[in-house]
């Protein structure tokens, strides 16, 4: 259960913060499509994880 | 721009026509059928997330309040992202126990038909708000398409065909894999159009209204107020709000619970679309601030919400508006058809199921399909109900939030099934109606009737549509708060926490092993027809001895709890896990306990921990492993062992048991001692009940063969394991037993031969003294008549002589203290010499002799006893040898040995006799030809010798006849050169 716990506090500190996140995100120096580059990143290392996942784990 | 009423309604009614298709291709088996398993449609079919949020919503939220609006894509986002430990174990636990709903999953998890209700109703009421947005989204849409059109013409049409269509194909299952196969491809289809449908327009606003990218910098660069270019600072509040309600709606709203779970085709999938579905909403969040600035740069007129519509009617381009509007059609039918049947089998469970069981019912599934259906029915009537009275006087914005903040109500329960197992149905019950009593007083109310409740109480905040999100979260907060301090105050019972442990994070449940009132699966089935009819309840119960591999009729007490869980298991696909576990707890009841409690199903959970075997990582692993060692150090012992509970249910029977017995552990773990072949049931079920710990030499007659068993047991109660039950181990004595016999065998046959020895010592010198007046008599008469009884004195005496010297030697032989005085002694000389002395003998006068032995074959030993060894194989050959018949002795070296045969062409020896030739007193020859002593002789003198004796009749393989006689002894190896020491020897 510990490995759980650490991914709870990391979601809590990543939704307490994201707020600051997405401004930091659409600041205006930033294209408009910062967010989906960002936001497309997030998404290959979602797709890496799961490309490299053991079949049997959890 | 603008299109007729009829041909919208045809444009529309043409696209559900497609949609038709498209799910009744499916159904028929058509190529379609092929792909609802895939990834790709999978991932798809969860784009009915995003409903019309996806075309106007987001879009309208864009306007108002800049990238604030990607909350509701990034929250889900986030909740896929980490499928892996929110989604997965919530689907591992609804394929095991077939919960299609979150109602299920918190009746079953919660041990409550309450807490199924109860979630069941919230559910509903979310989801008129939900449903009320998507029917308003298609009405005003059309209405701004066709202005003569009337809004409630298109509501009511719109509504029948999403009823119709879910009916159709929602309200039946597919009969092998559970699913809505057609139903899938068509919301994949949907999702399909509503993300072509974006891309399309955004490109187009890019390309024909900016001109490309550097166009819309320019357009940005001009126009810097933060209201066009999305610059707005995010609203922290309503951000955090959206953006939770958008993670927890992955769980708890009905549709995409029942889009992830229930309609899972593989785990597998769910992998894929861990990063499959934050794709497919980028994808279709990418166009959202390009409809926006188009909006804006067109100067379009429409609501901000209905921008699509607005640009693609601005640029004069029919077919992209029409697109638009079928993007938006898509978007809420898709949505709506399965809220609505995911409401409607919520409702089924856990409204119209509990109040009446179908009793009496001739065909069950029929029956519960057309409640399903019935209940579809009136759910869209309802929405229609409220959209028609309430929805359409609200914004599309604070539908949504009325709607989720209603569903995240439900997320502490949902978390509290995977990660917290302290909770209980108390704590649930109370923080569910807590937060939906702030819920309908802060956000439903105001809202949809003005009825607000806190500015009659005189508060100093109320609710508004810049404050909704400070709502949400004191309802959850006070949910949450209920919820947790009712869960720790009050006592959980057994029954819930087991079903706790059965669905919390990497834990097993722990089944307590108790005895069924039906001893077979045929008793099952005349147990569960009383609430299900004799028809269904046999084709239950045959349809989870298929699934689990289970013989027609089962009576083992271990299988028959797996059948017992398994139609539980299926019953609650069909009824609920509330109604399903009520039928079999009524039905399939335990016997009462007899006594204080009862063992763990150890064999239930070997059998999880096995399946397990490669998720068990770090410690939990190094114990798994350790676990095996012990298990496979037990099957393998070479002692058969075998485990029973204390209600004699075997619970462990290993390798060496079951080459012992004959019996697979496969057939008989599992099952009570009564369950083994009468033998072996009397002889371990009397050991078990007994009190004494040990029993030796039992004799079990085991296939026509008479075994020696001994028995020992252990109780295995102690501090650590407090079940009882013991262990018993039986070691097969029935060789042992048999050397002992053969050991008393020899025993008194050297007793006997000590007394023959005694006996012809006492014996021989009145004999000798008889022969020497024999030899007086003749000596003193000379009376013919007397002369004659006197030789015939003389030869009876000599043959007492030969008799009393054969025993003697007999008595003699065994004893190896000789060995030390051995010698080297050259078998040519001695079979010579044997020859020899053979030949002074009158009989077998016409018996030819050959020696073939060779000179220099040596061995060490006595010469004198081997050559009584050949004077005895000599003799009996030629007794047996036919006149005039040869006697060879042949001898060889062959390594170490020396090989001599003695092979005559005599009559041979019966097969039957073989076994017995070397035994004292054994002969064949008439009463007065032999003792029976001679071979027996040759065998012990051999022994002596540390040589063997083989007899082979007949001699080859080629003859018929004669009889071979094989010695192998030690050779004796003369040294090359007695003058060479060797190097270590000591000079």
């Amino acid at each position: 259960m510990y490995i759980y716990r650490l991914v709870f506090l990391l979601v809590l500190a990543i939704y307490i913060f994201s707020p600051n996140i997405l401004d930091w995100w659409t600041s205006p120096e930033n294209a408009w499509y910062s967010p989906y580059v960002i936001w497309g990143g997030l998404i290959a290392i979602g797709f890496w994880l799961e490309w490299r996942r053991d079949p049997n784990e959890f | 721009m603008s299109f007729s009423a009829t041909g919208l309604l045809t444009a529309s009614l043409l696209y559900l026509i497609v949609l038709f298709g498209i799910a009744w291709g499916t159904e028929r088996g058509t190529i379609l059928r092929r792909w609802v398993r895939h990834p790709v449609i999978y991932t798809l079919s969860l784009g009915v997330y995003a409903g019309i949020w996806a075309v106007y919503g987001a879009i309208g939220m864009a306007a108002d309040s800049g990238y604030g609006f990607l909350a509701y894509y990034l929250g889900i986002s986030g909740a896929f992202l980490l499928a892996p430990v929110l989604l997965n174990p919530i689907l591992r636990i609804g394929r095991a126990y077939q919960l299609t709903s979150l109602a299920d999953l918190f009746a079953y998890r919660y041990r409550s038909q309450w807490a199924g209700t109860l979630v069941t109703l919230c559910s509903a009421a979310a989801i008129l708000a939900l449903l009320s947005m998507q029917i308003q989204a298609v009405s005003v849409s059309a209405s701004l398409l066709a202005p003569d059109a009337s809004p409630k013409v298109i509501s009511v049409m719109f509504s029948l065909t999403v009823v119709l269509f879910t009916m159709l194909f929602g309200a039946r299952r597919h009969q092998s894999s559970g699913n809505h196969q057609g139903l899938v491809l068509a919301i994949a289809f949907d999702s399909l159009v509503k993300v072509a449908a974006l891309l399309v327009l955004g490109g187009v606003i890019l390309f024909n209204v900016f001109g490309g990218t550097n166009g819309l910098e320019e357009w940005l660069t001009e126009t810097s107020h933060p209201e066009a270019t999305m610059a707005m600072a995010i609203n922290d509040g309503s951000w955090r709000a959206l953006l939770l309600m958008s993670f927890a709606a992955a769980l708890v709203l009905p549709h995409m619970y029942h889009m992830t779970f229930s309609e899972n085709p593989s785990p597998r999938a769910l992998a894929k679309a861990s990063w499959g579905l934050p794709l497919y909403l980028l994808l279709i969040g990418l166009p959202v601030p390009l409809i926006v600035w188009g909006g804006q740069a067109l100067l379009v007129d429409a609501p901000p919400a209905f921008f699509s519509i607005g640009v693609a009617q601005a640029l004069d381009s029919p077919a992209l508006t029409l697109l638009m509007y079928i993007a938006g059609l898509s978007a809420a039918s898709g949505l709506m058809i399965v809220s609505t049947l995911a409401l409607s089998g919520m409702v089924l469970n856990h409204v119209v199921l509990p109040l009446k069981t179908p009793r009496d019912q001739g065909d069950i599934y029929r029956w519960l399909q057309w409640v399903k259906r019935l209940l579809i029915a009136v759910i869209l009537f309802l929405a229609l109900l409220f959209h028609e009275t309430i929805g359409r006087h609200l914004d599309l914005a604070i539908l949504g939030a009325i709607s989720l903040s209603g569903t995240l109500q439900l997320l502490p329960g949902a978390l509290g099934v995977i990660y917290w197992p302290e909770g209980n149905r108390r704590g649930l019950i109370a923080g569910l109606v807590t937060g939906l009593l702030i819920w309908l007083v802060t956000m439903v109310l105001p809202f949809s009737v003005a009825a607000d409740i806190l500015s009659w109480m005189k508060l100093p905040i109320t609710p508004g549509y810049d404050n909704w999100h400070l709502f949400t979260f004191i309802s959850l907060t006070a949910n949450i708060s209920v919820f947790a301090l009712f869960s720790i105050i009050s006592p959980a019972s057994p029954e819930e926490t087991s079903a706790a442990q059965a669905c919390s994070m990497g834990a097993l449940s722990r089944p307590q092993r108790r005895e069924l009132l039906a001893a077979s699966s045929n008793e099952f089935v005349q147990q569960l027809a009383e609430p299900l009819g004799i028809r269904v309840a046999r084709r239950e119960v045959e349809r989870a001895l298929s699934q689990l591999k289970l013989p027609n009729v089962e009576f083992r007490p271990y299988q028959l709890r797996r059948l017992r869980d398994q139609v539980e298991i299926n019953l609650s696909g069909l009824l609920g896990p509330a109604v399903a576990r009520d039928i079999v707890k009524r039905h399939l009841g335990f016997k009462p306990l007899t006594h204080g409690g009862t063992g763990q199903d150890i064999r239930y959970v070997e059998r999880a921990l096995g399946d397990y075997q490669n998720q068990l990582t770090g410690l939990a692993g190094e114990l798994d492993n350790l676990r095996r060692h012990y298990r496979q150090t037990l099957q393998n012992l070479p002692i058969p062992a075998c485990s029973v509970g204390e209600d004699g249910e075997i619970l462990m029977w290993n390798h060496a048991m079951e080459s012992l017995t004959n019996i697979s552990a496969e057939e008989v773990v599992g099952a009570k001692l009564l369950a083994l072949p009468e033998h072996w049931h009397a002889l371990l079920d009397d050991f078990n009940r007994g009190d004494e710990l040990h029993r030796y030499k039992h004799r079990l007659d085991l296939r026509g063969k008479p075994h020696w068993l001994n028995l020992h047991k252990a109780a295995l109660s102690g501090p650590d394991h407090p079940e009882g039950g013991s262990i018993i181990l039986v070691e097969d004595q029935t060789e042992t037993r048999l050397l002992e016999d053969e050991l008393m065998h020899s025993e008194r046959l050297a007793s006997v031969g000590r007394l023959a020895a005694g006996v012809a010592h006492e014996i021989g010198n009145p004999v000798t003294g008889i022969s020497s007046l024999a030899q007086n008599l003749k000596l003193e008469t000379d009376d013919p008549s007397i002369l004659e009884t006197a030789d015939q004195i003389q030869q009876q005496t000599r043959r007492i002589s030969t008799i009393l010297q054969s025993l003697m030697n007999f008595a003699r032989t065994g004893n190896h203290a000789h060995a030390n005085r051995y010698e080297p002694v050259v078998l040519h000389r001695c079979v010579n010499e044997s020859i020899n002395l053979l030949s002074l003998s009158d009989k077998g006068l016409g018996i030819r002799f050959v020696n073939e032995c060779p000179p220099d074959l040596q061995v060490l030993g006595d010469e004198q006893r081997l050559v009584q060894v050949f004077i005895n194989l000599l003799a009996n050959a030629r007794d047996a040898s036919p006149d005039g018949g040869t006697i060879l002795v042949s001898g060889k070296a062959d390594g170490y040995s020396a090989i001599i045969e003695v092979v005559d062409e005599g009559s041979g020896i019966p097969a039957d006799q073989l076994d017995h030739i070397f035994e004292p007193f054994y002969t064949t020859k008439a009463p007065n030809q032999g003792t029976g002593l001679g071979l027996s002789l040759v065998y012990s003198i051999i022994e002596e010798h540390y040589g063997n004796i083989q007899v082979e009749s007949p001699s080859g393989p080629e003859s018929s006849r004669g009889t071979c006689v094989r010695l192998r002894l030690p050779a004796y190896e003369p040294e090359a050169e007695t003058g060479n020491s060797r190097p270590n020897e000591r000079s």
